[in-house]
């Protein structure tokens, strides 16, 4: 057997090098926007000291076996959702949510571990048969595995992690092969339950729209029927799970349909970052010269609105780097995915896409005021450890994967 | 089976797809805010972070006409709150320690609730240095709560010059929408008085310091080093008219009284004291003024707020003779050697009463003994036109137009006035009591002291003042102000005859003999106004040195009886602290030695 020292062969740098520069990235914005803020002295050097251990971390998953993966996908569901349900019980209470178990010294969200436990065991049973996923009981139980832990998160509340999770088990539908119909099926309840909250015409148009989609895609009029029926009922959930929201959520409902209308309350966030972002204009301000970021406008920007600080810092042409680095990365992942024809690891790397993909798209869409201020990090920008660990090990599943690709595809 | 569509190419091209589309989007959105946009975003940041904070600067002080301080700046400390950062819970703690009613300060945060709630409320001004010491000891447990030094108004020299000075207070919003491009809410803005008129000169000019604020609007430090900061102007300093010892006499004088005192300079205009009495304490208005010190001054029946000396109207009684006497003489309707015979009254239609029989009596005499039946004669040979006429020349029937505060204009009726209300055969009798000023005819303190004065200085003065001018602090040297010059078409022998009359009032057999001074000769004139509600008004107008006035005054005394014995006494010790104490300062002064000379020889 001839071994191939080629690094490129072990080491996919496409998906290496954007996730060092992001890193470098976040480290440099965190450490801009906490050197003047008391409250976070010394988040700089903690998160140093996660990049730095993540990279152990990497380097060890990336020279596991790469069946590893398939086998550990059920216990580690288990375990995630044994500390979901714990999290529930003995859990600390971050910002409105019980979202954190302590661990000693640092805190820890299960529901960050979930995720790739989700991933695994979810990618396991859409590979196990190669059967036609449009049967109805595939779907049930592919629907069951996945949403156990959204309701278990939903519960915390912690409405980030559930859009996070809702979105990948979709698209990992999407790729195996669920029919344009059945997404429809299991995409509308959220669409109209979201659309029964903006108000009762939004609900009625929508409703409106599906029936004309079903009856496009389909002529089985009890089926239709069924599904308008289900879609009633969880307009109608929505609507009072709103009501029954913790209000801080509410609030962040509500001021995404106008911001301007509370410019001091939860409009407040998203105005300012767009103001940090927009007046960092072509080159920016230059790094430590940011006055929103140094006066401390958006509140903990070093975690969710660490984008805002790069943007104003360096720019047009830092923010554009950062979109770059992740289009890169999000591309070369898709591409890897697609070219694995081992159906478990080609849904796993997906899985992993979705995931990075969302929290791409929500952290920087509501930054920059397209998408609403939900509580989600920058993948490997922003500061926290449990996401930066958990981000690091799904790029170093995926880097697995692409150093044993030869016996994949 | 399915494998045709699993990871199958449309699947990764949608994919694709979607990842292409949504980063577009974000570059599209940068592109707008960070290079299109950028600007509005620019102003908004700058917006953010950057706080004007006002600089008040000190208001002008006031001096009298020695560069005595008559009126200047103490600090004071002003509690205050800022609500963003207060606890309402405290509302009860401060009520006690600041001895305020309980609820009064959470009813002034309410008052405030319509501005931010970073900016903060001042809760009470001139708090005592034990509070002070108090709020520093627990200043832990009293978030939002603190303290600023001010500046507030002091009268270090013993003068209370209440209707004089006026008081500041918190700008009216009426005002402020009117003055929107200087003043902001909560501004001290002069509410009367001195303040009032000159307080485009007492403000200065503001200042900025531009800051850097974080998100909680708290300060981080300079912006740009403080080199695009604007230095506050200071206030001009006025250098008023006023003798502080006159002024100081004057009060002292008529405290317990109602009425007023004005002395005028009679060559310059120049008011030398104005007191109106009751006064009332004006640093009761420096601090934020107590609903108790409110309710008192408004139910005081005396009101204290009326300024008697430029707003009270009364009759000016036998002071008007003077006014007669000038027109008949200037008119040539008489002359000194005229002669009228006074048997105790005069009869037209009626019988008018003289308070004495006074035989034939000539114009000097008769304004000496204040013999009515010559004056009931007179107002027939001028006319009540031609007596309106001097009337209006002297300064009666209109505003002065002096430089502080409201006045009232008096009336001195005309024939038209009584053929309006009677028809063309008015009766004639109403002229008679005219001619010795009573019935209907009213003037105010001050205009009694400016004609005075007119006729003090032979028919010459200027427009009556306060203010002299400002100090400049760079040269130590006053900055006039500008008066209009005022002058009579009267002839001088006129004054010389009505003036000998007057010291004869004093110095011969007069009717204010008593107020004869060894130092100086007082010429002057009693009056008694003829009240129907009560007491008469006692009145008094005079003037000294006789031969060289310095100073001219008017004594109006309310419902206490006989102007020679009320009014007289008061206008002596005026005139006495002027031109012994006030005037002595003045080094151009050479008068005043010979006034003492002179004043020996008349004296008995």
């Amino acid at each position: 057997m001839r071994i191939d020292y080629h690094i490129k062969d072990k080491i996919d740098f496409y998906i290496v090098i954007p996730v060092l520069l992001l890193l470098l990235l976040g480290l440099i914005a965190i450490y801009s926007s906490t050197f003047n803020n008391p409250l976070a002295q010394n988040n700089f050097e903690k998160q140093l000291y996660f990049a730095l251990s993540s990279i152990f971390i990497f380097l060890i998953i990336h020279f596991i076996p790469t069946n590893t993966f398939k086998i550990i996908s059920i216990p580690s569901y288990a375990i995630g959702i044994i500390l979901l349900l714990l999290v529930l019980v003995i859990g600390k209470k971050v910002s409105g949510a019980k979202s954190w178990l302590g661990l000693g010294v640092f805190g820890f969200q299960p529901s960050e571990f979930a995720k790739i436990a989700t991933i695994l065991m979810l990618s396991n049973f859409l590979s196990r048969n190669n059967n036609n996923i449009d049967s109805i009981k595939d779907i049930l139980i592919a629907l069951t595995i996945g949403f156990i832990p959204v309701a278990l998160i939903f519960l915390e509340p912690d409405m980030g992690s559930s859009i996070i999770f809702f979105f990948f088990i979709l698209v990992l539908l999407f790729w195996k092969g669920l029919s344009i119909l059945w997404l429809v099926v299991v995409i509308s309840p959220a669409v109209v339950a979201l659309s029964a909250i903006f108000g009762t015409t939004t609900f009625i148009i929508s409703l409106i729209l599906l029936l004309g989609i079903l009856f496009l895609l389909n002529r089985d009029l009890f089926f239709n029927g069924s599904v308008f029926a289900l879609n009633l009922a969880s307009g109608f959930f929505a609507d009072y799970v709103y009501n029954i929201l913790s209000p801080h959520q509410q609030a962040r409902i509500n001021s995404f349909l106008d911001p301007s209308s509370d410019p001091l309350g939860s409009g407040y966030n998203s105005i300012q970052a767009m103001v940090a972002v927009g007046s960092g204009g072509i080159f920016g301000k230059g790094f430590m010269n940011g006055n929103q970021t140094q006066l401390q406008y958006i509140p903990e920007q070093w975690t969710d609105f660490i984008f805002c600080a790069i943007s104003e810092e360096f720019g047009f042409i830092g923010s554009i780097t950062v979109i770059i680095l992740f289009l890169i990365l999000l591309g070369r992942i898709l591409r890897n995915a697609s070219n694995t024809r081992d159906e478990f690891l080609s849904l796993t790397q997906i899985g992993i896409f979705a995931v990075l993909f969302i929290h791409f798209l929500i952290n920087v869409g509501m930054v920059i005021g397209l998408v609403p201020i939900i509580g989600v990090p920058l993948p490997f920008v922003s500061y926290g450890g449990s996401s930066l660990i958990v981000n690091v090990i799904m790029i170093a599943i995926v880097s697995n994967i692409y150093r044993t690709r030869k016996n994949y595809t | 089976m399915n494998r045709i569509s699993f990871a199958s190419l449309n699947r990764k091209a949608i994919l694709v797809g979607v990842l292409f589309t949504v980063t577009l989007i974000f570059i599209i959105r940068l592109f707008q805010m960070q290079v299109i946009n950028q600007q509005m975003y620019d102003e908004k940041s700058a917006g953010n972070s950057i706080k004007a904070i006002e600089q008040i600067p000190f208001r002008g002080v006031f001096y009298d006409r020695n560069l005595n301080l008559l009126v200047d700046n103490i600090p004071a400390y002003t509690l205050r709150i800022t609500p963003a950062d207060y606890d309402t819970s405290l509302n009860k703690i401060l009520d006690a320690v600041l001895d305020f009613d309980e609820g009064t300060v959470s009813n002034i945060l309410k008052r405030n609730r319509i501005y931010s709630k970073y900016v903060p409320i001042r809760i009470k001004r001139g708090i005592d240095f034990r509070v002070v010491s108090w709020l520093e000891e627990n200043s832990n447990y009293l978030p939002g709560v603190d303290y600023i030094v001010e500046m507030q108004r002091g009268y270090p020299f013993g003068v209370m010059g209440s209707h004089l000075f006026g008081y500041s207070k918190e700008i009216s919003p009426k005002q402020y929408q009117q003055e929107k491009d200087y003043y902001r809410p909560g501004d001290y803005v002069g509410h009367n008085g001195i303040e009032k008129a000159y307080e485009m000169e007492l403000r200065g000019k503001k200042g900025f310091k531009y800051v850097l604020v974080d998100s909680k609007r708290k300060e981080i430090g300079p912006y740009k080093d403080g080199n695009v900061d604007k230095e506050s102007i200071k206030g001009k300093d006025l250098v008023l008219s006023i003798d502080g010892y006159a002024q100081k006499t004057a009060e002292e004088e008529m405290k317990g009284k109602r009425g007023a005192v004005v002395a005028i300079e009679p060559e310059s205009g120049e008011i030398l004291a104005l007191v109106s009495s009751p006064e009332y304490d004006l640093n009761q208005f420096s601090y934020v003024t107590t609903k108790e010190f409110l309710e008192q001054i408004y139910n005081d029946p005396a009101n204290p707020l009326f300024n008697r000396a430029t707003m009270s109207l009364k009759p000016p009684g036998s002071t008007f003779k003077i006014l007669a006497a000038i027109a008949a003489l200037d008119m040539g309707v008489i002359n000194v050697n005229t002669v009228i015979h006074c048997g105790g009254g005069f009869t037209f239609g009626r019988f008018f009463k003289c308070h004495g029989s006074h035989g034939s009596v000539n114009v000097i005499h008769a304004i000496e003994k204040s013999c009515n039946t010559f004056f009931y004669n007179l107002i027939y040979k001028i006319g009540l036109n031609n007596l309106k006429r001097y009337a209006l020349e002297f300064g009666f029937s209109k505003k002065t137009g002096i430089d502080i505060g409201e006045e009232t204009a008096g009336l001195i009726t005309d024939e038209d006035y009584y053929e309006k209300i009677y028809g063309k055969n008015w009766p004639r009798s109403i002229l008679a009591s005219l001619g010795i000023g009573q019935g209907e005819i009213s003037v105010t303190p001050l205009q009694l002291a400016y004609f005075t004065a007119i006729t003090a200085n032979n028919g010459m003065s200027y427009k009556p003042h306060v203010v002299k001018g400002y100090l400049d602090n760079n040269t130590g040297k006053i900055n006039k102000y500008e008066f209009p010059k005022i002058k009579t078409s009267v002839k001088k022998e006129v004054f010389d005859i009505v003036k000998e009359g007057m010291f004869l009032v004093v110095n011969g057999n007069g009717t204010a003999t008593h107020i004869r001074s060894n130092k100086f000769k007082i010429a002057g004139k009693t009056g008694t106004a003829q009240n129907p509600h009560g007491k008469d008004h006692a009145l008094f107008i005079g003037f000294a040195p006789y031969e060289n006035p310095k100073i001219a005054i008017a004594v109006v005394v309310e419902n206490v009886g006989f102007g020679g014995t009320h009014a007289a006494p008061i206008a002596k010790k005026v005139i006495e602290a002027y031109l012994t104490k006030g005037r002595s300062i003045n080094k151009e002064d050479k008068i005043f030695t010979e006034v003492i000379q002179t004043g020996e020889e008349i004296a008995d």
